[in-house]
């Protein structure tokens, strides 16, 4: 074939090419063609809903401002008083008012990005993961709230009001009216046109929400503990709950006053719309239509836009919401990348607006000045990360790390070898050098920011001098001068040697116990380290197979319960929180007397007191409370975006462990 | 040629069974079994509750082990075979004794009897009617209560007619109801601590008795050797696509479909570039064996062949791919295009995609460059010393030709050898770069699927892996014969 027309060919396989891929794109916009007039027509019917809404609002506030009787009046028991402060009490509402003072409609707009996973599930009920919780956390809402700068208070939310009463064993909620249901995407569609129409929040619907959480058949374990105390609920009219719990419990409380809504108009039916048989619903509910849609409805700022698996989940703010949202119009999870390298990347280049740091990432990158578009750190300065296009800050997290004895184990029967090492742990070195000062000694089991936390109680300061005395007190000596510590027990001459299992691929944990590992050695203690998948640990963890293992607890509330870690009934038992074998008759009989207490000034000293017993019996040797650092996108982020502000603003007035919340956040361009 | 195709193609059959039963069984083997599962669930409360919490664990946990298949046995079903002496002996061996440890073995004894489904009703029914095992009632109406317990399932709702839905319903209720009480008491054994026991043991021979031919062993024992197993079940939801992942909330291949084709390309296309570079090198080196250019490029190829590609990929993300200032990068940080690449028009989509993938491919394909290229020079070095060849110089054809027309390609076969062997590595090797890129293929959805325990979406992704990597081999199978005439003639 001569070279010409070899040319030729050449030139008509690629036109052939081109044209072949242009075939085979033209599906792909067709499809985006009709995505976007279909968002187009969202966008319409948003904008109608919110014309609807505001026309509601100004109705409402021309009737208050004239008395109209067609508004509900105030009942006395509701009017602001000094009593609404927040504490809860009995006989009368203390709920605060609804906070709407973060919000600026001048600052209403845009998108924020951030990374996250994609939830498995949104079933507020048989999911129970975090991602799961924070999805409904946007969509939903509960009957009462807090502020992220007083935590601690209660604020109305759902409920307009509550009184608590029987001594802590009847909660009587009053819901506030005109609050409606979102409507979920699927109601688009032909097959679910039944769902397509306006549903108001009833009490029915919290009724409903224990009704599932209740039933045997519904699989939700660690829900259902916390509700075994609930006696009944009752609702006597649409927009009054009542709740009967068994027994005075404090942790009634939080669970009444953090109950979310269910919606009954969805779940208690088929995908037909004809109702479930009452007998069926407990197992239709573990897998129902709805959640395999992917579906989720709340009464809350948010509602579920985009869900694409592993790729991007992204929230609309919900137009006929009651309350007061965030100041974005949408907030979308980047859930392709994966890795802390690749995030970081994608953070630099403007594709989200904020980021936690790995500590090694920290040290590369603002420590070391490897990004030159974050500050460097003033020792003198807390705040020097603000300055920078890249804002950065140290944060607190609400969790500790700790090495858990096994107490079953008789090398850690006597308390002064837990003491000895505890003693031996360089904490403040590990803490500076490995973790590179993201963290903080934890002392004891409640957190250092808690207003519970005992000051009183000492660390155990690394002291080996002391390590020593104490191991040598214990009966630990070097009887056979092989330089490993041992001692008769049970007549047999045991040597101190503690297998470490903790999880793999934790880089800093393997550096920081061969340190650990080291400062025993020079004591005679033998320490090896194991490391194991998930799954295996979770194994060992509920079959108490270690002798310590290197465990965290992330912690909720600032109202500490300590019977589900400490208490000596689930020291044995297989999947128990209690998984070194704690026992102490006296923690028991606090944490029980605690449970019973509502009153701060009756709680501290009982907290203050358990915390010293636990302290000074050192059934974990308690490591670090967890930090963090916090990035965001500072100023003149990439043209495409806004950078965000408010940040700083939260970072200063909130709670230092709530102090991240987004309510303060917003874009604005230079 | 068709019929060495058609051969080819008959052998890849038992080779992917052979596969799919390895895949199934090392999953099995890993995943938690029924047992386990309950018993670390149970233990719960103390004395009666304790009881009830373990029924109720067991009775949720069949129905979950039974959407998948795991409440059947692996690969073969003999449960069938299983006599009523047999069962009595394990209901005896479950019988406590004076020994301290007894109490997890019986327990974890009767927990087996307990999940082994409705091929047990009927020897159990014959030991609750001996009245000569009167102490064995207790424990056998426990165990012939869960394994004749029908968990019905969220689907039943729609395939079952209400009436049978009720029947299944009433049915397990009374079940639960007609358990004799009982204690296994370290001194003494068995001991029944029920005053209705009677009465229970002829309701629950009633009750089964009614239903008689839905547990009837005789005509299925033989078939439920394969039929009733873990793999025929999993095997039966594989092919005919009903394998559904949990995490997902949807038909697994129809997950995998929006992402093998990412996969699949980027590999065929690091195959080709691979091909594309080492050839050329290999014979450049093969006619330079020896000189310096010929051992420095030796020397460069196993330095980069020696770094892993894992680091490779994050070294040029940070450095490639991060924007400066100006937010100007010289490659993206993820995905295969760009957001818009949609609307450009083909031309300009072809090198947004080739943009993207720059950086992918290279940390795909350049360790491949090492192995591909030194194995052609020795096999081209070895053809240039042969006599065809000194034959061919010696009748004045051109170097070139000689080289390229009669030395390599006699020397491909190996390539071709070792492009199927590529093809292997390539598919395990894509886990790190997808994650580092952010590319949404199969690789990062296997690896995902397995973190999160989702063994539906796990095996589908494996058994479309094997599938691709089996018509890769296939295709190297016909190549062998397109290059090689000896192989070519001894086939067709």
């Amino acid at each position: 074939m001569s070279k010409a027309a070899l040319a030729l060919l050449t030139v008509v396989a690629l036109l052939l090419v081109v044209q072949i891929i242009d075939r085979w794109r033209e599906p792909a916009q067709l499809q985006a063609v009709m995505n976007a007039s279909e968002r187009a027509a969202s966008a319409q019917e948003r904008m109608l809903q919110e014309l609807k809404a505001m026309r509601h609002e100004l109705a409402r506030r021309s009737a208050t401002a004239s008395n109209d009787a067609a508004v509900e009046p105030l009942s006395p028991a509701d009017k602001r008083d000094d009593k609404r402060d927040g504490k809860p009490r009995l006989g009368a509402n203390f709920l605060l008012p609804y906070d709407r003072t973060h919000v600026h409609p001048a600052w209403f707009g845009g998108t924020i990005r951030e990374f996250n996973v994609t939830p498995k599930g949104f079933n507020p009920i048989v999911e129970n993961s975090a991602d799961a919780n924070e999805a409904l956390g946007l969509v939903n809402d509960s009957l009462c709230t807090s502020h992220p700068a007083t935590p601690q208070l209660w604020s109305e939310s759902l409920a307009e009001s509550v009184v608590v009463s029987d001594d802590w064993k009847t909660y009587t909620f009053r819901l506030r009216p005109g609050v409606v249901w979102q409507r979920p995407n699927c109601a688009k569609q032909k097959e679910f046109a039944w769902l397509d129409r306006d549903v108001p929040l009833t009490s029915a619907d919290f009724a409903f929400y224990v009704e599932m959480v209740q039933n045997p058949e519904v699989e939700c374990p660690q829900l259902k503990s916390y509700y075994d105390d609930l006696e009944r609920i009752e609702t006597p009219d649409d927009r009054t709950i009542v709740l009967h719990w068994k027994k005075k419990v404090f942790t009634s409380m939080s669970f009444s006053f953090g109950m979310s809504p269910l919606p009954r108009h969805i779940y208690a039916f088929s995908r037909d719309g004809s109702p479930i048989a009452a007998k069926a619903i407990g197992t239709v509910f573990n897998k129902h239509w709805f959640d395999d849609l992917g579906g989720i409805a709340g009464v809350g700022g948010y509602t579920l836009d985009v869900n694409e698996s592993d790729k991007l989940v992204r929230f609309r703010r919900n137009p006929t919401y009651w309350g007061a949202t965030y100041h974005f119009d949408a907030m979308e999870w980047d859930a392709e990348v994966k890795l802390p390298d690749p995030q970081l990347v994608a953070f630099k280049n403007g594709q989200v607006h904020s980021l936690t740091l790995q500590p090694a990432q920290w040290k590369s990158q603002i420590v070391d000045g490897g990004e030159s578009r974050f500050a460097r750190p003033d020792p003198k300065d807390p705040k020097a990360g603000r300055t920078g296009e890249l804002g950065w800050e140290k944060v607190k997290g609400n969790s500790y790390s700790y090495i858990g004895w096994n107490l079953r184990r008789a090398i850690f029967a006597d308390k002064r070898t837990r003491q000895a090492l505890a003693c031996a742990m360089p904490k403040q070195r590990l803490i500076d050098e490995i973790w590179f000062g993201l963290g903080r000694p934890q002392i004891g089991p409640v957190h250092l920011d808690n207003p519970y936390f005992n000051s009183e109680i000492k660390d155990f300061a690394y002291d080996p001098t002391r390590a020593k005395a104490l191991l040598s007190e214990s009966g630990w000596r070097d009887s056979d001068n092989d330089g490993w510590l041992d001692r008769e027990i049970d007549g047999k001459r045991v040597p101190l040697r503690i297998t470490l299992k903790f999880l793999a691929n934790r880089p800093t944990w393997e550096a920081g116990l061969l340190v650990y590992r080291d400062e025993l050695k020079r004591l005679g203690v033998d320490l090896r380290t194991e490391t194991y998948e998930w799954k295996e640990m979770l194994r060992i963890y509920e079959e108490k197979d270690f002798d310590a293992v290197v465990g965290g607890w992330q912690l909720g509330s600032l109202e500490p319960d300590f019977v589900q870690v400490w208490n000596s009934a689930s020291a044995d038992e297989p999947r128990s929180s209690n998984h070194v074998g704690f026992r102490n008759a006296r923690v028991d009989e606090l944490s029980l007397r605690l449970r019973e207490s509502f009153e701060p000034e009756t709680r501290m000293p009982i907290i203050k007191e358990i915390q010293a017993i636990i302290f000074e019996d050192q059934p974990y040797l308690f490591f670090m409370s967890t930090g963090s650092v916090f990035v965001w996108q500072n100023r003149g982020a990439p043209a495409k975006d806004r950078w965000l502000a408010g940040v700083a603003e939260g970072l200063d007035a909130y709670h230092p462990l709530f102090n991240r919340s987004p309510l303060l956040w917003h874009f604005v361009r230079e | 040629m068709w019929s060495y195709a058609f051969r080819r193609l008959l052998w890849m059959i038992p080779t992917f069974l052979g596969i799919l039963v390895i895949n199934f069984a090392v999953l099995r083997m890993q995943g938690l079994s029924l047992t386990d599962t309950i018993a670390s669930g149970m233990g719960k409360g103390d004395g009666e509750r304790k009881a009830e919490s373990a029924s109720q664990a067991i009775e949720t946990w069949l129905g979950r082990f039974h959407r998948t298949g795991n409440d059947l046995p692996a690969l073969i079903n003999l449960r069938g075979f299983t006599t009523s002496d047999g069962v009595r002996g394990r209901l005896l061996a479950a019988e406590r004794g004076p020994q301290v440890d007894e109490a997890k073995r019986s327990r974890a004894e009767l927990e087996d009897l307990w999940l082994q489904g409705p091929l047990l009703v009927e020897p159990l029914l014959a030991v609750l009617k001996d009245d000569g095992a009167a102490r064995l009632h207790g424990p056998a109406s426990m165990a012939l209560s869960l394994c004749a317990y029908r968990p019905l399932l969220p689907e039943d709702a729609y395939l079952l007619a209400p009436a049978e839905q009720d029947r299944i319903r009433v049915r397990n209720e009374r079940l639960k109801q007609l358990r004799i009480a009982y204690r296994n008491d370290r001194e003494q054994g068995f001991i029944t601590a029920d005053p209705e026991a009677a009465r229970k043991r002829d309701a629950l021979i009633a009750l089964l008795h009614a239903d008689a031919f839905e547990f009837s062993r005789s005509s299925r024992r033989w078939s439920a050797i394969v039929s009733e197993t873990g793999f025929v079940d999993f095997a039966h939801r594989l092919f005919t696509g009903r394998l559904y992942s949990e995490t997902r909330k949807a038909l697994a291949f129809d997950v995998i479909a929006e992402r093998w084709s990412v996969t699949a390309w980027l590999n065929l296309l690091s195959i080709l570039i691979a091909w594309a570079v080492s050839i050329p090198l290999g014979v450049w080196s093969a006619r330079r064996a020896g000189s310096f250019a010929d051992r420095a490029v030796t020397g460069l190829l196993f330095s980069l062949w020696s770094i892993p590609s894992f680091f490779v990929a994050t070294v040029l993300l940070h450095h490639f791919c991060t924007q400066d200032a100006s937010g100007a990068a010289w490659f993206p940080n993820r995905g295969l295009s760009s957001p818009d690449s949609l609307w450009l028009s083909t031309p300009a989509y072809l090198a947004d995609l080739a943009w993207h993938a720059a950086l992918p491919l290279f940390c795909l394909t350049y360790g491949s460059f090492t192995s591909l290229s030194r194995y052609l020079r020795a096999n081209v070095q070895e053809q240039l010393a042969s006599d065809y060849v000194r034959s061919a110089r010696a009748k004045g054809v051109s170097e070139d030709v000689v080289v390229w027309s009669h030395a390599t390609r006699n020397s491909m076969v190996t390539m071709i050898t070792l492009g199927a062997g590529l093809l292997a590595e390539l598919f395990g090797g894509f886990v790190f770069v997808e994650y580092v890129f952010s590319i949404p293929g199969l690789g990062m959805l296997t690896l995902e699927a397995a973190k999160q325990m989702d063994a539906p979406l796990m095996m589908a992704a494996t058994v479309v892996s094997v599938g691709l990597l089996l018509v890769g081999i296939l295709i190297a199978d016909l190549l062998y014969a397109v290059a090689d005439p000896r192989i070519r003639s001894r086939y067709v």
